[in-house]
């Protein structure tokens, strides 16, 4: 069967020039190619070109056609079935439902009758989505760059990394293997254009697509492998085109005329004319360092002895690259496919590993190795430029100190809150500051020490009772909770206007006065609103004066 | 064969100064990296205090009887200080336009939010560690002697001023710190009922290793502490010219 699948391909092949092998493809210098293998405990890696740059791509499609079933790792024959307007339809079936008669679209009537046993699961798009971009994760061991498509596939872009599993097939019956081994069907095609492999392996075929035989290799398909909508299918069948390439070989100015531009950019994908980017799970990573593990790591120490030499890899190789990283990002893959990530952020770019290990060392709590992790990768998402430290030079000078404390404000930020507060241009005392991140420079403001203001603001300014011998006198006597405090010197009214520009219109006008009270205790006073006849002031406590 | 007379005196002070070596080693070795001394308040606390000012790298703690007197007087610490300072505390309501009143920039303060004890003392003790800070301000509840001591360890071997800042308590447990306040306010010496005049405070040396307890009360007259008896001087000099 799989043999058969094959061979269009390789056909494709010959005819695209008799070429036996594929000339090698990736045209980074294999020292800077992006990947690592499982022979190879470390493997540093630079920047990737951005995708789309070099003209020779290969990308690998693999499609899950069971996942909804698989996922749920239930035993015996299940189905998964969906409300579909008034019907109950099955949508996806397990292969032993399958090898029972059941076909996804069946009716779930029909599906029950012919088998009873089966057990029926409803449909939760939501849960294989995630399933699926778990799955993208779990990708990022072989490529940096992997993406889902279409709610029941995945993109590998495998430029230059195949020759680290031996070859594209190789790789491609790795990536296999594994997914078997995680209780996932899979079928696998890999070609030099997106949209080539996903035909492919969404008409059912495998195999290895050669530079230039997209066409050849496409032609033959169904129109299905385009998921083109089915009313356009059917017209398109009812023309008489029953395959991607006699669709294909009709003039395309009326083809667009008469079915739109939608199927053009599909034909244009499926047959390599047209490039269909990925969107990756994560974005490919600056710098990238990776170990495999035999025994799989379990224990703390274990996964801190892992990411000691880790982080000296990519350090050194920062160090090489006169880069500092601002974040890092820990992903760990357990044994039975889950990835479970740990990200750190710096203040300054830095590439000290010892400071590093710090940052990630309260996190590492959150890990869960469950059977253990047969894969660590380290990776720096966003470098910075850093040269000019001279590492280990002791702690004298001003870059040392400057360094010190962004390393504090680091350690510190990873398991608090910790902010700057900066001037604004705002007279309203709730506005008059803004928190700003504590690596950001803060600007002095000089008109600040002529007026006496409060050293603390109350976040939550209590409302209190004040008595005072005129609607718009200073208050002479403040009843704070329970206890009445006389008020021996009162200064004000200073009166704030709200910020119409800013403000919702309902906000009253605040007269705010600096009273002492007999206790010698200064407050900062406001009555919210002006004294309205027969309504009685309110008025609020909002700092502490020194 | 006779022992060599006892010079109790020499001996006394030899073992005095060993004590304060054992004590505070660390401190030594970070001041004279610093190359900073201690923090002056004003002529006539530093008189009083055994080190001519709030040293360095060491602990000391405020208990405040007034909220906004403490925090003013904190404010000055952390200013005189210099360098970075850090506001650790639950709900850090620290507002940079009163504190610039007492030399403290917004420029120099970075604030952390501990909610929790745990953490706050972390924090603390992290930031007390760093000798690229000037000084840092906990604002802690209660606390008990071995974490005051693992902070004054920490501002020892960091060369850090440390700040607690504890509400007043009549049962407050002794710690670990090197002196002890308590800030609280008085009414100014303001003639008018409409004007509030100078922040007047009460300062009460509570504890104070190697120096005597001593009370104060100061005003904050435009960029310095000015003490009740310097005020009454330049009270009467004014009288006289």
């Amino acid at each position: 069967m799989r043999r058969r699948c094959c061979r269009p391909p390789r056909m494709g092949m010959a005819a695209a020039g008799g070429q036996p092998t594929r000339p090698p493809g990736p045209s980074l210098p294999s020292g800077a190619g992006p990947g690592e293998s499982a022979a190879c405990p470390a493997g540093v890696q630079r920047a990737a070109a951005p995708p789309g740059c070099t003209s020779r791509r290969r990308i690998l499609a693999l499609l899950l056609p069971r996942l909804p079933v698989e996922r749920l790792r239930r035993p015996g024959p299940v189905a998964v079935w969906a409300q579909r307007g008034s019907r109950r339809v099955v949508v996806a079936v397990g292969a032993e439902a399958e090898a029972a008669g059941l076909r996804a679209g069946q009716a779930l009537a029909d599906a029950q009758a012919i088998l009873p046993g089966v057990l029926l699961v409803p449909e939760d798009p939501a849960g294989d989505a995630a399933a699926l971009d778990r799955l993208a994760l779990w990708a990022l061991r072989f490529t940096p760059l992997a993406g889902t498509e279409g709610g029941d596939s995945l993109l590998l872009d495998i430029t230059g990394v195949e020759h680290l599993f031996g070859g594209e097939a190789a790789l491609r019956q790795e990536v296999l293997d594994r997914l078997s081994r995680l209780g996932l069907t899979a079928l696998g095609a890999v070609a030099g254009m997106a949209g080539t492999a996903l035909a492919l392996v969404r008409a059912g075929r495998e195999g290895l697509v050669a530079e230039g035989g997209e066409a050849a290799a496409v032609s033959p398909l169904p129109l299905a492998a385009l998921r083109l909508d089915p009313a356009l299918v059917g017209a398109l069948q009812g023309l008489g085109l029953r395959d991607v390439g006699s669709v294909a070989a009709q003039p395309r100015a009326g083809l667009v005329r008469r079915f739109g531009a939608g199927l053009a950019r599909a034909l244009d994908e499926a047959l390599g004319r047209a490039a269909r980017p990925i969107s990756p799970i994560r974005p490919p990573p600056e710098m990238r360092v990776a170990r495999d593990f035999a025994d799989p790591v379990v224990t703390r120490e274990g996964i801190e002895a892992a990411l000691g030499l880790l982080l000296g890899d990519l350090c050194r190789a920062l160090r090489d690259a006169g880069r500092g990283a601002r974040r890092m990002l820990l992903r760990a893959h357990r044994v039975d496919g889950a990835v479970q990530e740990v990200a750190i952020g710096t203040g300054l770019a830095t590439r000290e590993a010892r400071h590093l290990a710090r940052l990630f060392h309260g996190k590492l709590e959150r890990l869960e190795p469950g059977c253990g992790f047969d894969r660590l990768t380290l990776e720096a998402p966003a470098t910075d430029p850093l040269t000019g430290v001279q590492d280990g030079l002791g702690t004298a000078g001003r870059a040392a100190r400057r360094e010190e404390l962004a390393q504090l404000l680091d350690r510190l930020s990873q398991r608090l809150p910790v902010w700057r507060l900066a001037p604004r241009a705002s007279h309203w005392p709730e506005r008059a500051m803004q928190r700003i991140g504590a690596f950001d420079p803060v600007e002095d403001f000089p008109g600040w020490a002529a007026k006496p203001r409060p050293v603390r603001l109350l976040r939550r300014p209590p409302f209190i009772g004040a008595v005072a011998l005129l609607p718009d006198a200073p208050p002479s006597l403040l009843r704070i909770g329970r206890a009445s405090h006389r008020v021996l010197r009162a200064e004000g009214p200073e009166r704030f206007e709200p910020e119409w520009w800013r403000d919702r219109p309902d906000r009253r006008l605040r007269d705010y006065y600096r009273v002492e009270l007999a206790s010698g205790a200064r407050l900062w006073v406001c009555r919210i609103g002006l004294a309205e006849h027969g309504e009685e002031a309110r008025w609020a406590l909002h700092g502490h004066l020194p | 064969m006779s022992a060599p007379p006892l010079d109790r005196p020499a001996l006394l002070s030899a073992l005095r100064a060993r004590i304060a070596r054992l004590e505070r080693a660390g401190a030594a070795e970070a001041l004279a990296a610093r190359g900073e001394d201690a923090v002056p308040l004003c002529p006539a606390m530093d008189a009083a205090l055994p080190w001519g000012g709030l040293p360095r790298a060491a602990l000391h703690e405020i208990l405040a009887a007034e909220p906004g007197a403490a925090a003013g007087f904190a404010a000055l610490v952390l200013a005189r200080a210099g360098g970075t300072v850090l506001w650790i505390a639950p709900e850090p309501d620290a507002w940079p336009p009163g504190l610039a009143r007492f030399g403290l920039s917004p420029a120099q303060l970075v604030l952390v939010r501990a909610a929790r004890e745990q953490d706050a003392l972390w924090a603390m003790e992290e930031t007390l560690r760093c000798p690229a800070v000037g000084a840092a301000l906990l604002v802690a509840g209660a606390l008990d002697l071995t974490a005051a001591r693992r902070l004054q360890l920490a501002a020892e071997a960091g060369g850090v001023l440390g700040l607690l800042l504890r509400p007043d308590a009549d049962n407050a447990a002794p710690t670990a710190a090197l002196t002890r306040w308590r800030i609280g306010a008085v009414t100014s010496d303001s003639g008018s009922p409409h004007a509030l005049g100078d922040p007047a405070w009460s300062l009460d040396l509570l504890r104070c290793r190697g120096g005597r307890p001593a009370s104060w009360r100061a005003t904050w007259h435009g960029d310095r502490l000015v003490t009740g008896e310097e005020t009454a001087q330049a009270g009467s000099a004014r009288r006289r010219a």
